[in-house]
């Protein structure tokens, strides 16, 4: 025995045709919900990989202790700094994986730097400037040439990406002298370090990277350890005035000059107080017994697990620090975009929700149509399973005809957004993300599903 | 096939019918590759009976046994598997298709039965080849009527269920399809019931049924 019958005289015989306006109706709902879902998933993606490209990391912040009250005020105070016991509390709230102090540089600094590439050839940018460190695991990244020893030539210097960006958007149109700079250009720039006030020593430097991650002009720990050694000053801290005999004598000393004095008759009747409280006087020798208290750092960096938690929020406030990131605006900015394109995606939802319901409803129609040729075709032996396939490969045909044009539909429009961005400055990936692919396929999958069920179920129903 | 029904009475027969009957309410067993005509006049049940054992009607009292197994614990799945190769049933109310032409109605059959003439022999056998490629619903009763029973001939079957087949036909064409349905029922072995409102048509019965 073998089959007799063609699958064409079998579709013949059932009128699977079915109610034309509501299938038109499913259809049009199934192609828009389809396209709004794939261009929702698509552009999702992208503007995600582009905030995340642009946002400053998200785990790391830097501390300060707030400065208040103008120059004048501040001028020979003693640096707002952490103590060890603040440090304590700050590593051990809610959320805080490691912290880790910045040395900043105690000898002034001037920077030329030559944007042709060449010292002396052009015009140099000139600026007095920091430095600072922060232990190596806080970079985003170690660069090739990071280290540095006393026999080094060259000083290697990381400064953030924004830094760059300001030269290229900022000083470089504004001055003729100034070129645009790209990474590798940047990179290969010949600075010069002067030290000192009277740029006593001249060191080469250049610049080996560009931070996303630290908003500081950073050079390797061991050169800062050995050039604050070499060339530093003495701290603010660290200056007395001298008493005697009830008055206070000459301009502040620092802790050396003091000890050069040791040797005069009277120094055990003289006495010392801090420049910042001088009423607060104690005997010159027990201040040189004394030692030079060591002083915290003026700015943390610290690693957290994700958003600050509230406890590390509470403690800022409470203790009136500063925080360098941003985070609240950038977050909101990427919550807005990713409301609007989850609401795109509810929308595409809602559509094929709908039109799985029409075209469900619709193939019911098509069955009971079918269901006095379909009764007909069970009683001379065809199964249900022959007979609900003829009426599914109508509907696969046609909605599988219907997912290639949303496909293509949302193609077009990436492609159109694609060069419109583009037009703006933003380069997005072209085409459809495999992403995207993967959930067209899941959802096509589920979609064919349903109206299998359904369909199925309603033949199963014949001849019962 | 054998087919043995216990006391069988089908749910809208009237009491004195069944009294009279010579099928209903008696032990009856039907031999396998017999000729069986049913006679009755109109509402007698004969449709009933055919489409009982075709598995279509559950309404019924009694036991049928065909081949030793209750048809009553058939599921769909069985009845698909013996309606597409062991029983072949030719509807009083033909159940062809008729937009399509003599010649698909004739193929539109889930299985083919191998020991049978084809279906264009049969066709010309019974004087209608020329009426293969027509619209069903452009022929004559008469005309559908033998392209049902050889679409229904044309079908494997062990058991063939033929409910008032030459009801339209004159006695010419009445003779040529009992030539081939006794043909081929003998060919197949196969046990045949054949229901008929009074006058038997001209083939070999082994038993002769009143409802």
């Amino acid at each position: 025995m073998k089959n007799s019958f063609s699958k064409s005289s079998l579709q013949s015989s059932l009128n699977v045709s079915g109610p034309k306006r509501e299938l038109w109706i499913a259809s049009l709902g199934c192609l828009i919900g389809s396209t709004l879902l794939i261009i929702a998933i698509q552009l999702y993606q992208d503007t995600s990989s582009i905030l995340k490209d642009r946002e400053a990391p998200k785990n790391y912040f830097t501390l300060n202790k707030k400065v208040e009250g103008g120059a004048l005020v501040n001028l020979g105070k003693n640096e707002r700094t952490f103590t060890s016991d603040e440090l304590d509390k700050i590593k051990a709230l809610d959320g805080v994986k490691k912290i880790g102090g910045f040395i900043r540089n105690k000898f002034p600094l001037t920077l030329y730097i030559w944007p042709s590439g060449k010292v002396g050839l052009g015009a140099a940018a000139k600026t007095d400037l920091f430095f600072e460190s922060i232990p190596d695991e806080f970079l985003d990244f170690i660069p090739k040439d990071w280290n540095w020893n006393e026999n080094s030539e060259v000083v290697p210097i990381m400064v953030p990406k924004f830094y760059l960006d300001l030269w290229n958007f900022g000083l470089a149109p504004s001055r003729v002298e100034y070129p645009a700079l790209s990474t590798e250009a940047a990179t290969g720039m010949p600075i010069e370090l002067f030290i000192g006030k009277n740029r006593e020593t001249t060191l080469s430097g250049r610049f080996v990277a560009f931070s996303k991650r630290i908003n500081s002009v950073l050079v390797p720990a061991n050169f800062l350890q050995w050039a604050n050694k070499k060339f530093g000053q003495p701290e603010a801290n660290d200056f007395f005035f001298l008493w005697k005999n009830g008055s206070i004598e000459g301009p502040p000393l620092t802790r050396s000059s003091l000890a050069s004095l040791r040797d005069e008759p009277e120094f055990k009747n003289w006495e010392i107080s801090p420049l910042e409280n001088p009423a607060e006087r104690t005997p010159a020798l027990q201040a040189l017994s004394e030692k030079k208290k060591k002083a915290g750092p003026s700015r943390i960096i610290l690693e957290i697990e994700d958003n600050p938690s509230s406890s590390l929020t509470s403690y800022i406030q409470q203790n009136g620090l500063e925080i360098n990131r941003e985070f609240p605006e950038q977050d909101t900015i990427k919550k807005a975009i990713q409301a609007i394109f989850l609401g795109i995606a509810v929308i595409g939802a809602l559509l094929s929700l709908l039109s799985i319901a029409t075209f469900a409803t619709s193939f019911r129609l098509v069955v009971a149509q079918a269901s006095e040729q379909a009764k007909n075709l069970l009683l001379l032996g065809f199964s249900h399973g022959q007979i609900s396939n003829v009426i599914f490969t109508r509907f696969l045909t046609l909605f599988l005809f219907i997912l290639a044009g949303s496909v293509l539909a949302g193609y077009g429009i990436k492609s159109l957004l694609f060069k419109l961005a583009y037009e703006y400055g933003i380069t997005l990936q072209s085409g459809l993300s495999f992403e995207t692919i993967a959930y067209i396929v899941l959802y096509g999958l589920i979609y064919i599903l349903i109206n299998r069920i359904v369909i199925k179920n309603s033949v199963n129903k014949l001849l019962d | 096939m054998l087919i043995e029904l216990n006391q069988v009475i089908p749910e809208p027969i009237p009491k004195e019918m069944i009294e009279r009957s010579e099928v209903w309410g008696t032990q009856l067993k039907i031999e396998p590759r017999t000729f069986n005509l049913i006679s009755a006049h109109s509402g007698k049940g004969k449709s009933t009976l055919l489409h009982l054992l075709y598995g279509l009607r559950k309404d019924f009292s009694g036991e049928v046994i065909m081949n030793g197994e209750n048809i009553q614990k058939q599921t769909t799945y069985n009845w698909t598997s013996l309606r597409s190769t062991q029983i072949a049933l030719l509807f009083q109310e033909l159940k062809l298709f008729p937009k399509l032409c003599a010649r698909e109605n004739i193929e539109l059959i889930p299985q083919i039965n191998q020991n049978v003439p084809s279906g264009l022999e049969m066709a010309k056998q019974l004087g209608m080849e020329g009426f293969l490629t027509k619209p069903v619903e452009t022929l004559s009763f008469g005309q559908r009527q033998r392209i049902a029973l050889i679409r229904t001939l044309r079908k494997p079957f062990k058991l063939l269920l033929l409910d008032e087949p030459f009801s339209h036909l004159d006695q010419e064409n009445t003779n040529l399809a009992s030539n081939l349905i006794n043909e081929i029922a003998r060919t197949n072995q196969a046990t045949v019931l054949i229901t008929s409102l009074g006058e038997a048509p001209p083939l070999s019965f082994d038993r002769i049924l009143s409802l």
